[in-house]
């Protein structure tokens, strides 16, 4: 925890005070005397804690390097892994060099597979301590698939046919469909450039944070006319700006600040209007519309104050956030007249009030306590207005009106931790976190529990920890909401609303003995009983355990190895005669990730280092619904062995090379879309079968040279 | 078990007398079976009128089913020595399971039969008890494979034979829904029998005459199903739709006729929830469905709860919000008296949804489209020659204030020397609401609904209790035009005591009718011979129950007397035919009937007039009740099947 070295320099800027503001509400730690009024500064003796192998340099150090990579690129998904969707031969640049001079002033410059579009650079400048500019660009790519078949083109908002398309009643009388199908990439690329700067004043701290997200690629949309429907790969252009400035100040026993966001949200399309591949159901329903993410603007306010002395802290923080939209409403159908609507926009706006209180003091040497109270409200300001409700772009289906989906949360907890001895102490406490809704089923939600968590040291080189918590959730009446198309099934009970019985357990131990080992497993359970849910979310449990161990057999070989099991097991109970249960679903999930890696370090007299890493990854859901004999659905799975190594050898006294490689071999299944052709469902067209099975290999080779 | 033992032993059984049978029973017999000291059975039944088969459970060994029944009589004495009857199999799919979308479905596996053979295995264990064992285990049977946990059907019939001594046995069906795993976790119950019997008395198909088997919609739906009919015209619903296409008494499109809402149902809420094309087909029969003609194309049923959903299903077929509409009005008569040949009334339209007074008069309100008040005189000659009206949506009344207004209806017929007898005011009309809300008539979303038509009586002074005999009644009518739900001239629904002010007896047969009695529009003559199919115009009426069974009509009075018993009350007026002649009532109504000369012979020797003068026919000559009055030997309501 960096908590202790608040007031000793140099604090690295990239640790804010707000986080360290928010890292010490989530640490109890400080009740027990490690907290910042709890340091006895006097006796600290500085020159003790000065480096005395670091030699200040005044020169350029660092490397610089390029690198040349082959790419499988067959399958883009295995670029969420390589960095890269390119099939082939792809470059890229490293770089991470410190410019330093006598007076402290220096500059970082860093790159990461730049070039690549996962790939990032950093120019940071400045006095640490002092001051800090920093420039940055990352990029984030996340990659789908690249073997989507759409006949549909793109036109700006629009999503056009080719003209010789023969419209069909179903997929099956679309003649033109497979000729025109072309494979389409379904991924999104965010290009993320910041501009920021920190101030470290004696007494205060001021920052300035300026960011720009844009955002392009395509993602799947479902365009629906009636019951028709056609899987379209919409564009996704836009961006989103966050300002953000923060001043804090500090004295001997206090820390305030104000912080401040401002974020506006920017969307190039205003909608997704598509041709419809079918014939028209009713009337000229040739086209559909449907109205895409609304330009936003939001900006938040907050205020913190942090006071303590004599063993007692107490922390204060409230917040004001706006959001708002006025984006022009679409017609409410563009097939035929549109009925009237009330306004032009929505003119829509949420406030949000947030306040916390927390207290932490220590009683006795043993026993210390803690309170909190929580409270954040939110409230829609938008008009509740009769809006003309057209079903799926078709028909007129009368009015409806916009809940408002007001909410106000308030938490409170109180804890105490008692220390028996230096080895055993126990942390227990009780939560109560209270909910009240409007335009939900239940107009209030209340849970209520304890815990405890019993730690247990016996030695230098072992832990052990006994974590329980049971928690009981309750509310008013149930009440099905009568604003839907068709009725709730009065049986049915929203799993978030709903009566629930909450317990869970988690045992963990820790090795850190020799210096050469150490290890560290958990084991941990949890239910969920809906105890007043008879059509719905009746059950859950999930278990699991993980264990992962590190030994370092000498300075320059480490081996490390983890296995995580966890499972996951769902009841659900429906009705098919809008009665009580006639009819039991139950979802097994379970994951499983084991790893295993060695480095080698300082060969070939300090000239070559190995590294070898093997993941593999194993997830899959199985489902079964039972109606007097059970029936199960087909495959959800996913599977992936990864091999990562690299081999880095410094050839010269300034130049080296490093080879990558990476091997993954992945497969997954989704019984509802598996082996799908494009006209496999009557009224879906469909992109096909979206699973993935692949083999790929990356194989990098990157030049460096030291400065 | 050997079969020859067995029927011995049946014999015995049913020969011996009452006593000794117990003693025999008490003892296990002198025949050399041992008897079933642990499952005493009690006497067996002596009568029987009713058999009860109550089925116990149904067990599996290898596959093989055993269904274990017990039965009985009325009293629950145990019926000893059935041997002879079917026994059906079927399985159910689970709503879904065959597609998204399709209902549930039956699939039939087998029937095996018990009658001087069985094909599997029959025990009677003397007691009431009896256990069949088929012949094979289900699975694979008629191509259908047996899923475990699913549920099953299982149907017993028996009856329509006698026992060995003669003892007749009504033909009796029961079902039994079971499944390997417990209770059944998910049925098909959609509708009851009964309800098919309000209007067809006692259903029952496959068999002779008289002896048809299958007389419990559980049972028919066993065998109608896609594994077992080779015509998908046949599968149950549609083929129970397709036939009452034509000539449906009542509201077709009101779905609730026959699905009727029963909470003991589970299944009852199907056809609004469960759309599917087969069964909305097969009335809707101008669509193709997978051609996409008269429909947008739909391959399957999986999508048609996205437009189709129960809420919209239920409003278009039944009233849509009318029965909300409806109570929301009342038209009360709270006064009235004659005066010369003038009636006076007045009368209230309330909402009693809010239990207020609507203050304006009819002519004010703007939700009234239509709403008249008929009068005749003589309720207990069955009324004079026409029936005068007024139009209270087109009339000022003649005074009245905050919701009674006053009307007069003048014109009436008082014969000469009834001034102390009665007469009938009937209201009549139609409203305007949209989703169960009253609104203006002049604007479009509004349109029409009758209200249910009534009828008051009044004497010279004010409004009486006493009036017209009541022979049929709304509630009889309704069991097949479901209540006040058919309606003629506009806006006429109340069969009971409306109708009769203008169809009355001094409407005239034709004489040159080859049976007069058919031709009147008399209220009685005309119903007869309408439902009877003998009317002009309604020839191809199939009429759905038994046409003999009077009580279908004819309501019962406070004795439980059946209104068509004889004799006639006495008011009833002769049969008028047009050349001026008359037929004597009695002789008239019964030949509604039964029109042939024997029949015809038989009336007139026992003092019936056929087209004589009317001093004739009214001259008491007639002498049926001797012997087809209530309680005489021939009494009609013995001879008719009445039930």
């Amino acid at each position: 925890m960096n908590n202790r070295i608040l007031n000793l320099e140099p604090l690295p800027i990239k640790l804010s005070l707000l986080a360290m503001a928010i890292a010490s509400l989530l640490s109890p730690a400080y009740a027990d005397g490690y907290g910042l009024s709890q340091a006895n500064r006097a006796a600290v003796k500085l020159d003790k804690w000065q480096c005395k192998r670091c030699s200040v340099s005044t020169d350029t150090r660092g490397t610089i390097g390029a690198g040349i990579a082959y790419n499988d690129g067959t399958d883009s998904r295995f670029g969420n892994t390589s960095g890269t969707d390119e099939d082939g031969v792809v470059g890229h640049l490293e770089a991470d060099l410190l410019l330093k001079n006598e007076s402290g002033y220096q500059t970082r410059i860093e790159a990461d597979k730049l070039g690549y579009d996962n790939g990032r650079a950093r120019v940071s400048t400045g006095t640490p301590g002092h001051y800090e500019i920093i420039l940055g660009y990352r990029g984030i790519a996340n990659y789908d698939t690249n073997s989507a078949l759409t006949p549909y083109m793109i036109d700006g908002d629009k999503m056009n046919l080719p003209d010789n398309w023969q419209t069909g009643a179903t997929t099956v009388q679309m003649t033109e469909l497979f000729n025109s199908a072309n494979p389409v990439a379904l991924k999104t690329q965010r290009d993320r450039f910041n501009l920021g700067a920190g101030y470290i004043g004696s007494f205060y701290k001021a920052e300035l944070d300026y960011q720009h997200e844009a955002r392009k690629g395509k993602r799947t949309f479902s365009g629906n006319l009636l019951t028709n429907s056609a899987m379209l790969a919409q564009p996704i252009d836009d961006s989103t700006d966050n300002l953000g400035a923060k001043i804090y100040f500090n004295g001997a026993n206090w820390l305030a600040g104000i912080d401040a966001t401002l974020s506006h949200y920017n969307n190039d399309h205003d909608a997704i209007n598509w041709q419809s591949a079918f014939t028209p159901t009713f009337g000229a329903a040739y086209r559909g519309q449907s109205a895409s993410s609304s330009d936003n603007k939001a900006y938040r306010i907050a205020a913190n104050a942090q006071l303590g002395g004599n063993g007692h802290q107490i922390l204060m923080q409230t917040g004001f956030s706006r959001f708002s939209q006025d984006e022009t409403f679409l017609p409410a159908t563009i097939n035929g007249p549109s009925p009237s609507l009330p306004q032009s926009d929505l003119d829509g706006q949420v406030d949000m009030i947030e306040m916390t209180l927390k207290y932490t003091g220590r009683i006795t040497r043993e026993l210390s306590v803690r309170a909190a109270y929580d409270y954040k409200d939110r409230d829609n300001k938008a008009q509740v207005l009769n809006m003309p409700q057209v079903v799926t772009d078709s028909y007129y289906a009368g009015t409806a009106t916009n809940p408002e989906y007001d909410r106000t949360r308030q938490k409170a907890s109180f804890a105490a931790k008692y220390r028996f001895t230096r080895n055993i102490y126990l942390d227990t406490g009780y939560r109560y976190d209270h909910n009240k809704y409007s335009d939900l089923d239940r107009e209030t939600l209340q849970e209520s529990g304890i815990y405890g968590r019993l730690s247990y040291r016996p030695s230098q080189a072992w832990a052990f920890g006994f974590k329980a918590e049971i928690k009981d959730r309750s509310g008013s009446e149930y009440r099905a909401v009568t604003t839907t198309s068709s009725n709730n099934n009065p049986f049915l009970r929203k799993s978030y609303l709903a009566d629930r019985e909450h317990q869970e357990y988690r045992l963990q131990a820790d090795y850190s003995g020799s210096g050469a080992l150490s290890a560290s497993a958990n084991l941990h359970y949890s239910q969920d009983d809906y105890t007043d849910t008879n059509v719905g979310l009746t059950d859950v449990t999930t278990s699991g355990y993980d264990i992962s161990a590190q030994y370092l057999i000498d300075e320059d070989l480490s081996i490390n190895a983890f296995l995580n099991q966890d499972w996951r097991d769902s009841e659900q109970a429906g009705s098919s005669n809008f009665g009580s249960a006639n009819w039991y679903a139950n979802s097994d999930e379970r994951s499983t990730l084991v790893g295993a890696g060695v480095q080698y370090q300082n060969l070939m007299d300090s000239k070559l280092s190995l590294g070898l890493d093997y993941n593999y990854s194993d997830g899959q859901s199985d489902t079964e619904i039972t109606q007097g004999f059970t029936s199960p659905y087909g495959d959800y799975f996913s599977t992936k062995h990864n091999i990562n190594a690299f081999a880095d050898y410094r050839f010269s006294e300034k130049m080296a090379i490093r080879i990558d490689w990476i091997f993954e071999q992945y497969e997954d299944a989704d019984w509802s879309n598996q082996g799908l052709s494009l006209d496999a469902i009557p009224n879906v067209l469909t992109f096909g079968s979206l699973s993935h099975d692949y083999s790929a290999h990356y194989l990098g080779l990157t030049l460096s040279y030291q400065l | 078990m050997n079969k020859s033992t067995k029927s011995n032993m049946v014999s015995l059984y049913r020969l011996i007398p009452l006593t000794l049978t117990m003693i025999l029973a008490a003892c296990g017999g002198d025949d050399g079976a041992p008897g079933n000291p642990g499952e005493p059975g009690g006497p067996p039944a002596n009568d029987i009128s009713t058999l009860v088969v109550d089925i116990s459970d149904v067990t599996t060994d290898a596959g093989i089913a055993t269904v274990n029944y017990r039965v009985s009589n009325e009293d629950d004495e145990p019926v000893v020595g059935v041997a002879t009857g079917t026994y059906i199999a079927a399985q159910l799919l689970p709503q879904g399971y065959t597609n998204a979308g399709n209902g549930s479905q039956w699939q039939y596996f087998t029937s095996e039969s018990c009658t001087s053979t069985c094909t599997g295995e029959l025990v009677d264990h003397k007691n009431g008890n009896y256990s069949y064992t088929f012949s094979a285990a289900f699975d694979g049977l008629n191509d259908v494979s047996y899923l475990p946990g699913s549920t099953q059907r299982m149907i017993i019939k028996i009856g329509g034979d006698a026992l060995p001594d003669g003892t007749s046995l009504p033909i009796t069906n029961q079902h039994f829904d079971w499944s390997d795993s417990g209770e059944p976790a998910y049925t098909r119950n959609l509708i009851a029998i009964e309800t098919c019997n309000t209007c067809h008395n006692d259903l029952a198909f496959h068999g002779p005459s008289g002896f048809e088997k299958y007389n419990e919609v559980e049972t028919c739906v066993t065998c109608h199903n896609a594994d077992r009919v080779s015509n998908p015209d046949n599968i149950f619903p549609q083929m129970i739709h397709t036939k009452h296409l034509t000539g449906f008494p009542g509201d077709l499109a009101n779905c609730q006729t026959c699905h009727v809402a029963d909470e003991t149902l589970t299944e009852n809420m199907n056809w609004a929830r469960v759309p599917g094309m087969e069964a909305c087909g097969s009335c809707h029969t101008n669509i193709n469905f997978p051609a996409g003609e008269g429909h947008p194309a739909q391959t399957d049923n999986s999508n048609c709860v996205a437009c189709h959903n129960s809420d919209w299903t239920a409003s278009i077929h039944n009233d849509g919000g009318d029965d909300e509409a409806l109570a929301q009005f009342n038209a009360n008569l709270v006064s009235a008296s004659l005066t010369g040949n003038t009636v006076t009334f007045s009368i209230t339209l309330t909402n009693p949804a809010t239990n207020t007074v609507y203050l304006d008069s009819a002519d004010k309100l703007d939700f009234i489209d239509d709403l008249r008040v008929y009068g005749n005189w003589g309720t207990s000659f069955d009324y004079a020659p026409s029936a005068k009206s007024i139009k209270l949506q087109n009339s000022s009344p003649i005074s009245g204030s905050n919701g009674t207004y006053t009307y007069a209806i003048s014109g009436l017929t008082i014969p000469a020397g009834t001034e102390s007898d009665n007469g009938t005011l009937a209201i009549q009309g139609k409203l305007c609401s949209s989703q169960g809300e009253l609104g203006n008539c002049e604007e479009e979303q509004f349109s029409t609904v009758n209200i249910k038509s009534s009828h008051q009586f009044f004497s010279a002074a004010e409004l009486t209790d006493t009036g017209r005999r009541v022979v049929v009644t709304n509630g009889t009518c309704g069991s097949c035009h479901g209540v006040q739900e058919l309606n003629f001239h506009g806006a006429r629904n109340d069969l009971e005591g409306q109708c009769q002010l203008c169809h009355n007896p001094n409407m005239t047969a034709d004489a040159t009718a080859s049976n007069p009695s058919v031709s009147t529009a008399d209220y009685k003559h005309l119903i007869h011979s309408l439902h009877s199919a003998q009317r002009e115009g309604y020839e191809t009426l199939n009429y759905p129950g038994q046409i003999g069974n009077c009580a279908q009509c004819h309501t019962s009075d406070d004795n439980g007397l059946l209104s068509a018993s004889l004799p006639l009350y006495s008011g009833v007026r002769p049969l008028a035919i047009d050349n001026g002649t008359f037929t004597s009532a009695t002789a008239a109504i019964c030949s509604d009937c039964h029109f042939n000369d024997t029949a015809r012979n038989h009336m007139t020797q026992q003092g019936a007039v056929f087209m004589g003068s009317e001093a004739d026919a009214t001259a008491g000559t007639e002498s049926c009740s001797t012997c087809h009055g209530a309680g005489a030997p021939a009494d009609i309501l013995k001879v008719h099947p009445i039930n």
